[in-house]
């Protein structure tokens, strides 16, 4: 298997300095071997697909590589931003081919179908190899998808300067695989709605840095966007408007678009809590609908949450949830069932009166519950996904099979791994992007963000996936996610707030550590997450900046210490 | 004259309570009369100017207002955005025209022409009154700048539903005067650049805050890039600008200046000076000291280190035939010469100017109070008013004109030591007014470092101005502005890191109560300025969400206490 013979081969070298030019690469591959040679890009440059049956979207990753090959033009990030390079670019070698092939005996199916496969069964590694003498590069994968992670990369290899597009470091020799399975990034699409295109463009950042995973937190107690064919009135009474509507088609737009870009999307209905606008269509099933104070009965306003304790909730629910679940092609559906609020049960009459006529615990009808939503979603052959506060929190029977996301803190993830359930790491002290930004309740204007400060690129940098665990719970670690929370973001700032920042956990889950085997660090990432911030604002995508320009053309001369 | 009437008849009324609906005005006027009449905008609607040889600006301003009455389509913040309206719709009146006056005896100039007049000279107060009958609404003022600060108003005053433009409140009453005459936005273009088109957006929405802000601060150059192009200096843009295109050519520089002065906005540039210079070493090596020093950190509040020899009379002379030839260029009475962060440590070891103080026997107190009457004399000269920050009068014995205006912005605690001076001072302490901060540290390798917290607009709203002070001083506070540094920001992100969050000095200093005379509150402000943000965002601008739209539509629902 080549990706294998190469990590025999780059072992020997993968000790030296990696040259600086190397900034370009995100999430660093996992072993990586350059050299000092220019090569330029020929006029005449083409993809060679030796895909037998190549799917139509190898095709479109393809024309899409060679429209960033083209119009990337971004300059080298020192002075003069490649001003320099020009001499070594005369009478350089030409590179005129890439060509793409699958190992022998590879299936040939499409990327989107690759991508929602179950976690650990995805093909997902390459190997890139560029030679520096002008003959054709080589991209070689066990999949289509491995192909499209690879595309990725091989675009991030060149700069442009005065109408040539090169690179200095021929000959290039990569061989990557993941790290993790489960990379990810979040978005609440209910506190606030984004339109469809927000999100293609969203799925298209997230693809250049092989993120896999888009969980599309698509419902709250605020709106109820996503429009479901069995229950409609959901989204006319819940959405905030008929406009800020998820239908169905766009929906499977979505999940088609980010299937050609390797990403799977995990849909999250959160439930039981976080239900609030449900009422707005099924006033018997909501408790403590609107209730006044809301501190008392929510984290935020509006309270309200599903009467799970009544069965006429309970099978709605698994109804509900089976019925969108059907239309999904992912392996995974998330529940959700964080912040259950108890109080607001204490005194509506409906679940008093079920749980004293039944005589059961408030905890066992949320067991009973999650048993039938879930085994609803386990017989759509979904597995589900739950928040830490399933199994933290409460007392309830869930299927081995569970993922857990870890958000509260990153404290939690070693009590989760002790149950020896698979967990996903989203902690909100390293991973929410929303943090930061102050109170955003009204009358409160000392108030702080509940998940200050603001989570800067480098401190999520530092997350450590398996802090606190032992060996031999690593392999619960699927991978993790940065997220979104809209309460205070929209599409007016949707993508300055995630990036360049979501790139972090990319290259945690991905790389984990450098090619030499040293763990990731801030100093080594920044030149390169500043390469890959502007390669962003070269595609139109609006990331923030990191710094004053001046230090981001001078690695390193904007230390804390320099 | 008319305008004085108003104020003798609205004060008997200024007691009621305002309607729900009065969430439109931002900043509130100084007084306030409204109906519960609904009242809506003929298809035939006009303005009429009957301003004898009305200035093209002031024509320029209707066809704006006029398209902005035609195309904000800003439905009602309430649930349903204004559906249960229509059926006052049917038997409603219509509005057909605004006539616009000036007081007998008014001077007609353009508005360019008296947006830059000196502070405390320009007339901004008009009195606008919407009869409930379909009647002509009147827009009286002294001067075109208040007519143009009356149109504003008039935009704010209508909804859009079922394409029909309205309001609910006729009759409407308005007088309305300025509370502070400098009312300001900092925005520094040097640590990043900003294309003119930013700059534009800008001043538009800046002018938007009913024209509240009247003073674009423009911090245009600083260590790390000189983007300003001066004729008589080229080498200072060509060498120290980040690129040729990242230049703000004199045409730009002319053409930011019309552009702002037809919106009522004055332009006050800053030439930050002996500090925050170190790129002017590209240009002129010899009159820079510490140029690029590390540990940068010992010479320099941030990178690169770098600061004009300012001991030198070759660099005094420099500097202020520099500041003249670029002031000279500009209509504005004021021109900041900066001054802030002097670096002592910087010039220690600098041999040109330990020898010039040797030589001469002087401190380096004492030659930058000489640097400073050079560079302040050569500006008084041109007719300029000089601005430094604060520490030129708390932290150095320098001589300076009692004209001089000091900006406060280490801490607002800092304001009474200035009154104290007798000097006139601008509110910009970075404790409420900073927009930058709370991203986190930018310097690399410091991940867990801090930039302390993100300042809300309530924050930022709960500013006193008088804070301290003795009520014999008051008349030394002309104001105060927000500012953005630009370390982490850029075109990408300067719509929503500014908005809605810069109208908060906005209405403290144009408003500085409420029309009942209450001081002002963020409880009451809050759905004002949802409906700010709201009507910027159907302007184009990218103004982040204040809150989920589910609070934004239900005021006060969101509050803490609610």
């Amino acid at each position: 298997m080549a990706p294998s013979r190469y990590v025999g081969i780059l072992a020997l070298v993968a000790g030296c300095l990696l040259p600086s030019g190397v900034h370009a690469l995100w999430p660093i591959p996992h072993t990586l071997e350059t050299g000092t040679t220019a090569l330029t890009v020929s006029p005449f440059f083409y993809f060679d697909v030796q895909v037998e049956g190549a799917p139509l979207d190898l095709y479109e990753a393809v024309s899409q590589a060679q429209y960033y090959l083209a119009n990337d033009k971004l300059g080298r990030l020192v002075v003069g931003r490649g001003a320099n390079d020009t001499t070594a670019l005369v009478g350089a070698n030409t590179l005129s081919t890439l060509t793409l092939s699958l190992m022998s005996g590879a299936t040939v199916e499409p990327i989107a179908s690759e991508a929602v496969k179950p976690l650990g069964t995805r093909s997902e590694e390459y190997t890139l190899t560029i030679p520096a003498d002008g003959s054709a590069a080589t991209l070689v994968a066990n999949s289509t998808l491995g192909l499209y992670r690879g595309l990725t990369t091989f675009n991030q290899l060149f700069y442009y300067y005065g109408g040539v597009t090169y690179t200095l470091l021929a000959p290039i020799a990569i061989t990557d695989t993941p790290a993790y399975p489960f990379r990810g990034f979040a978005l609440d699409t209910a506190r606030n709605y984004y339109p469809v295109t927000d999100i293609l463009r969203t799925l298209d950042a997230m693809s250049w840095v092989k993120i896999n995973t888009f969980h599309w937190h698509i419902t709250d107690s605020q709106s109820f966007p996503l429009e479901v064919a069995q229950y409609p009135e959901l989204a006319i009474n819940g959405a905030y408007s008929p406009q800020e509507v998820y239908t169905p088609s766009d929906v499977q737009y979505i999940i088609q678009y980010a299937g050609a870009r390797g990403i799977d999307v995990l849909l999250e209905v959160d439930t039981p809590g976080h239900t609030s606008i449900i009422a707005a269509t099924y006033p018997d099933y909501v408790a403590c609908f609107d209730e006044t104070p809301w501190a008392t009965y929510a984290n935020e306003p509006p309270a309200g949450q599903l009467r799970f304790a009544l069965p006429e909730v309970v099978n709605f629910t698994a109804s509900l949830l089976a019925s969108i679940a059907s239309t999904v092609p992912s392996s995974y559906f998330s529940t959700g069932g964080d912040e259950l609020n108890t109080p607001c049960y204490t005194n509506d009459y409906p679940t008093q009166l079920q749980l004293n006529s039944t005589n059961t615990t408030l905890n066992d009808a949320l067991n009973t519950f999650t048993l039938a939503t879930h085994g609803a979603l386990i017989a759509e052959g979904k597995t589900p996904v739950v928040w830490e506060e399933m199994v933290l929190d409460w007392n309830i029977t869930l299927s081995n099979e569970t993922i857990v996301m870890v958000w509260i803190s990153s404290e939690d993830a070693l009590a989760v791994a002790e149950r020896g359930l698979r967990l996903v790491q989203a902690p909100s002290n390293y991973f929410y992007l929303d943090c930061g930004a102050g109170a955003w309740l009204g009358d409160d204007p000392t108030g702080n963000s509940w998940c200050d400060p603001f989570k800067t690129w480098s401190e999520s940098y530092t997350f450590d996936p398996l802090a606190n665990l032992t060996e031999a719970q690593y392999e619960l670690v699927l991978g993790g996610e940065q997220l979104l929370w809209s309460e205070q973001s929209g599409p007016e700032n949707l993508d300055p707030i995630v990036w360049p920042r979501a790139a972090s956990s990319a290259e945690i889950f991905w790389s984990a550590q450098q090619p030499t085997g040293a763990p990731l660090n801030v100093t080594e990432a920044l030149p390169r997450l500043q390469d890959l911030r502007f390669r962003m604002v070269q595609r139109g995508l609006k990331p923030i900046s990191l710094q004053p320009y001046w230090c981001a053309i001078r690695p390193d001369a904007c230390d804390l210490t320099a | 004259m008319a305008f004085f009437r108003y104020l003798i008849i609205l004060p008997l009324i200024a007691g009621c309570l305002l309607p729900s609906g009065v969430q439109a005005l931002w900043p509130i006027p100084t007084t306030l009369e409204t109906g519960l009449t609904t009242l809506k905008i003929s298809s035939a609607f006009y303005f009429d100017v009957q301003v004898e040889g009305a200035p093209s600006d002031l024509r320029d301003a209707v066809a704006q207002s006029q398209y902005y009455l035609e195309n904000d389509k800003l439905g009602r913040l309430v649930v349903g955005r204004g559906a249960n309206d229509t059926a006052a719709f049917a038997t409603a009146m219509t509005l057909s025209k605004l006539t616009l006056f000036l007081a007998n005896g008014a001077a007609v100039e353009p508005i360019s022409s008296e947006a830059v007049k000196p502070l405390g000279t320009r007339s901004e107060e008009y009195a606008l009154v919407i009869p409930a009958d379909g009647s002509a609404a009147t827009l009286t003022a002294n001067s075109t700048l208040g007519l143009y600060r009356g149109l504003t108003t008039f935009n704010q005053l209508f909804y859009y539903y079922g394409g029909v433009t309205y309001t609910l409140l006729a009759p409407i009453s308005i007088k309305d005067t300025p509370a502070y005459p400098f009312r300001g936005l900092g925005l520094d273009t040097s640590r990043h650049y900003y294309p003119v088109s930013d700059i534009q957006r800008t001043l538009d929405a800046m002018s938007w805050v009913k024209a509240s802000i009247n003073t674009f601060h423009w911090h245009i150059t600083d260590s790390q890039s000189f983007p300003l192009e001066v004729a008589q200096y080229p080498e200072l843009a060509i060498k120290g600008a980040y690129s040729p295109q990242e230049v703000y050519t004199a045409s730009d520089v002319q053409y930011i200046v019309q552009y702002a002065a037809a919106r009522g906005i004055d332009v006050m540039m800053e030439i930050d000076t002996p500090g925050h210079t170190a790129i002017m070493a590209a240009a002129y090596p010899e009159y820079v000291a510490c140029f690029e020093a590390s540990p940068w950190a010992f010479f320099s509040g941030e990178p690169p280190a770098g600061q004009l020899r300012f001991a030198l009379p070759e660099v005094a002379n420099f500097t202020a035939s520099l500041l003249t030839n670029i002031a000279k260029t500009l209509p504005s009475h004021y021109f900041s010469t900066g001054g802030d962060e002097i670096n002592k440590n910087c010039y220690t070891n600098d041999h040109p100017t330990q020898q010039q103080l040797k030589r001469t026997g002087m401190t380096l107190n004492g030659a930058l109070d000489t640097f400073t009457q050079i560079t302040h004399g050569a500006l008084i000269a041109q007719g300029k008013t000089p601005v430094v920050w604060e520490e030129m009068a708390l932290d150095w014995n320098v001589t300076l004109s009692n004209e001089t205006i000091v900006m406060v912005w280490i801490s607002s605690a800092d304001a009474a030591a200035l009154v104290e001076k007798g000097f006139r001072i601008i509110q910009a302490p970075s404790d409420y007014f900073y927009l930058d901060t709370g991203a986190g540290e930018w310097l690399g390798d410091n991940p867990t470092g801090s930039s302390g917290p993100f300042r809300t607009w309530s924050e930022a709203y709960t500013f006193d101005p008088l804070a301290n002070l003795t009520e014999a001083q008051y008349e030394l506070v002309f104001g105060g502005e927000q500012i953005l540094w630009s370390e982490q920001s850029g075109p990408q992100n300067v719509d929503p890191i500014v908005w809605p969050r810069a109208a908060s000095s906005a209405e403290i200093f144009w408003s500085g109560k409420q029309p009942t005379g209450a001081a002002l509150n963020v409880a009451e402000a809050l759905p004002r300025l949802h409906d700010v943000r709201y009507r910027m965002v159907q302007r184009g601008i990218n103004a982040i969400p204040l809150q989920p739209q589910w609070c934004a539509f239900r005021p006060d629902a969101c509050d803490m206490n609610a």
